[in-house]
């Protein structure tokens, strides 16, 4: 099924299911479904750089692993390479030069990941599961940032065993973005603090959270000039903030807007709230995409203040999701995200069970990865 | 072991005493670590506690509380804000609330009895608890209502409670009769030293009725022309347990409108202003929460500066911009810009909300909502309870972290449920093909 070029696969998803009697909701939007998907809920996404040439997509996983696919201009893909921790794959990001691939797993570890040799090596250690990896890339130095529910921040070059630096948080580390030379991280109880990077990282400042609720995703987007000007945060009660840094008018620059809400507009019926797990910009219009665990993801425009495009709902949460360099391709991952979950005896178990194919590899098997092509230029009035 | 022993004595103010006692290898370290300014061992024990409240669900939910509540005790002498323990207390009150099998479990009372140290009123507390029949069966909760009285200075009513007491049949009656004996001992010294004092003194004084402390010699007398006399605060050991707020039982001399418990016997006896029993919509008060400010902003004025991305920051116009924070619930489904002010005022901000609260309403609030359940406007779609079922919240994956981390401990495997044996788990055997992978 090619998908480039053809302006019909952003409609497909809705009008395919016009006047059948099945719905494949498993597939709605009718795009191209990733080869060996991981065996567990899919954590985290990522595209290579620009610096290489092709599209790989790196994706980390609850089973422990983390896989590697190249994506072809035709849409197919084809798994390339696996790693493996000894804990689940929480964060995942590629070093600007598309070589090496650092993966942060809940076994309090993060690994340096050569693809060319195939060998993974460990650069980090923490003393709680490591939530965040991030390359930072300055004029006069690089670094990992790995952000951890130990309530630390710490800098790593990947050839010492000791942090570079660390710095304390008030919380434990939910999310962070870095586009140098800024910094966000989203903190437990509402935190939430923005780093700068330039000679060496420190706190710029914490902001008051905008939002009510738990905060799960943050990204950071750039203005006109390529410079990051803010940041969008989102909350496990369908609500994303727009947030710049130093607006003109920070009354009327900043805003919430509600997302991932069914019902729309009906106020007889109870509206249920899903949670904001990932937020993507667009590389090149600045364009936001946020996905939920209703099991949709949306497209908006923020400086428009409107929505473009929600996609058809899927049987399962959308878990993470990203933009490839130039963004012709957009990633997401359909996977059980754990927001539904209730006590069975002495454990915890998510509910409904994940769908778990009779022990076979099925393309997938409660999980799935799965592109769209954006073919069409949205344009910003 | 000596130099732990300097150690202890060095910071004895900042130790709040237990009254069984503490464990001195716990306080060793717990001071050692304050010391040290590390508290990472302390973050992740917290974490695995919180973790555990989570998973746990056993037959005794209680027994995890228990414990958490006994390590923060321990870890943090001081028993500040940092360790957390009011929150603690108040939630573990608020889970178990309803759960009537706990009622005369001595744990739970345990835990009542510590959250009334840390009230402003404990006897609202005992009062309701009481009303309520939770620790009726058990000596130590008339034990601890007795002491209360005692501290306040109305031994009439201190011994009132053990007649209750044996009238409620509480276990252990031995120690029941035991405390007793020892308050009708203090009774007695009391008088006889309260005899011996009046006898002495030249002023006519309603005393503090406590015996380690120092007997009042006299109000303090006025200057001036002014008449008006201010309150006289005799700190006590009354403070000591409440380091949060002034008591205003303290003695004070006879000029003053006194409403409060004094009990002489050689005086005409009042009686002392006990509320009749009512029934009790939720919990009084626990702390008062007005002396517990979040830090805001104290004015609006900004200094222009230079911000490290080159832009410089003007100064927000000095006339405060009214826009509230506005909910819209019934827009169509595009995005909905909400202003916010995060420069502007405190009036409205969003926080407020959370400043008012007192634990009354919340509890209060919380039972309204499980007789309404179903009728919400809104439905969260996630398991909130399990979120925030602890002191602090958790996020998805650290609920599931956590169960990856007990299925680890009990050896099964967490990719998969059932399906195949643990020992071809590629967590466990390390890196294998995928598309061999029968998990």
């Amino acid at each position: 099924m090619s998908l480039f070029g053809t302006s019909s696969s952003f409609g497909t998803g809705g009008t395919g299911v016009f006047g059948s009697t099945t719905t494949d909701s498993h597939n709605p939007m009718k795009d191209v479904e990733v080869t060996s998907p991981p065996d567990d809920s899919i954590s985290c996404l990522a595209f290579s750089p620009p610096s290489l040439p092709g599209n790989f997509l790196i994706g980390g996983s609850w089973a422990n692993d983390v896989r590697c696919w190249e994506v072809q201009d035709n849409g197919q893909t084809v798994p390339k390479a696996q790693q493996m921790h000894t804990g689940p794959v929480l964060d995942v990001c590629w070093s600007d030069d598309g070589s090496k691939v650092f993966t942060a797993s809940c076994d309090k570890t993060a690994k340096m990941w050569d693809l060319n040799s195939n060998q993974a090596m460990q650069i980090a250690q923490h003393d709680g599961p490591i939530r965040t990896i991030h390359w930072i890339k300055a004029p006069n130095y690089s670094c990992v940032m790995t952000g951890s529910w130990d309530k630390t921040l710490k800098f790593w070059d990947t050839r010492s065993p000791n942090p570079m630096m660390s710095l304390q948080m008030p919380e434990r580390c939910y999310c962070a973005d870095v586009v140098y030379p800024m910094a966000v991280v989203a903190t437990a109880e509402r935190g939430l603090i923005v780093y700068q990077l330039e000679n060496q990282p420190s706190e710029f400042r914490r902001i008051d959270s905008p939002l009510k609720h738990q905060h799960r995703c943050v990204a950071i987007f750039k203005d006109k000039q390529n410079k990051p000007t803010g940041f969008a945060l989102g909350s496990i009660e369908g609500r994303v903030a727009i947030h710049y840094i130093n607006p003109p008018n920070p009354a009327k620059d900043n805003f919430t807007f509600k997302c991932h809400r069914s019902n729309g507009t009906n106020t007889t019926t109870p509206q249920d709230i899903y949670a904001v797990n990932a937020i993507a910009f667009h590389p090149v219009h600045g364009t936001l995409a946020t996905v939920g665990s209703d099991g949709r993801f949306s497209f908006w425009d923020k400086d428009a203040r409107t929505k473009l495009k929600t996609s058809e709902q899927l049987d399962q949460p959308i878990t993470a999701c990203c933009f490839n360099h130039n963004g012709n391709i957009f990633a997401y991952s359909s996977s059980y995200d754990w927001s539904k979950v209730e006590r069975k005896g002495p454990a915890l178990e998510p509910r409904p069970p994940p769908q778990a194919s009779h022990g076979a590899v099925h393309a997938g098997a409660g999980t799935g990865c799965r592109f769209q092509a954006w073919s069409r230029p949205i344009c910003v009035i | 072991m000596a130099e732990g022993d300097v150690e202890w004595e060095l910071s004895k103010e900042n130790i709040q005493p237990l009254r069984r006692g503490r464990d001195i290898s716990a306080l060793h370290q717990a001071l050692s670590l304050q010391q040290e300014a590390s508290n990472s061992t302390v973050c992740q024990h917290r974490q695995a506690f919180e973790a555990e409240l989570r998973v746990n669900d056993g037959e005794d939910p209680l027994d995890v509380w228990d414990r958490y509540i006994k390590w923060t005790v321990q870890t943090f002498p001081q028993g500040g804000k940092e360790s957390n323990i009011s929150v603690l207390l108040e939630r573990a009150i608020t889970r178990f609330a309803e759960e009537k099998k706990y009622y005369n479990d001595s744990r739970y009372l345990d835990i009542w009895l510590k959250f009334a140290e840390h009230c402003p009123d404990p006897l609202d507390i005992f009062r309701y608890m009481q009303s309520k029949g939770i620790g009726v069966l058990l000596s130590a909760f008339y034990i601890a209502w007795s002491e209360e009285y005692e501290r306040m200075g109305n031994y009439k009513k201190a011994d009132c409670m053990y007649q209750e007491g044996f009238k409620c049949g509480a276990e252990p009656r031995e120690k029941l009769m035991q405390f007793h004996r020892s308050l009708q001992a203090r009774v007695s010294r009391h008088v006889m030293s309260a005899i011996a004092d009046q006898d002495s003194s030249e002023e006519d004084d309603a005393m503090e009725i406590e015996e380690p402390q120092r007997i009042t010699l006299g109000e303090l007398k006025t200057r001036g022309k002014k008449k008006a006399v201010a309150p006289i605060n005799r700190t006590g050991n009354r403070v000591i347990k409440n380091p949060r707020g002034l008591q205003m039982n303290a003695p004070l001399g006879p000029v003053q409108n006194s409403c409060l418990m004094v009990f002489d016997e050689n005086k005409a006896s009042f009686v002392p202003q006990e509320p009749k029993p009512e029934s009790w919509m939720a919990l009084p008060s626990s702390r008062a929460k007005e002396n517990e400010q979040r830090p805001d902003k104290w004015t609006n004025i900004k200094m222009p500066q230079k911000s490290r991305f080159g832009q410089v920051i003007r100064a927000p116009p000095s006339r405060p911009n009214f826009q509230p924070f506005v909910e819209e619930c019934d827009l169509p489904p595009t995005m909905t810009p909400c202003k916010i002010n995060p420069s502007v005022n405190l009036v409205l901000s969003a926080r407020k909300l959370c400043r008012e609260e007192t634990p009354l309403k919340r509890l209060q609030s919380h039972q309204q909502q499980q007789r309404d359940e179903g009728r919400a406007p809104e439905q969260s779609m996630y398991c909130k309870e399990l979120l925030f079922s602890g002191a602090t919240e958790f996020c998805f994956e650290e609920l599931r972290a956590e169960r990856f981390r007990q299925k680890l401990l009990t050896g099964t495997c967490p990719c998969h449920e059932g399906a195949h044996q643990p020992e071809a788990c590629p967590s466990r055997k390390g890196a294998h093909p995928p598309e061999a992978s029968t998990c």
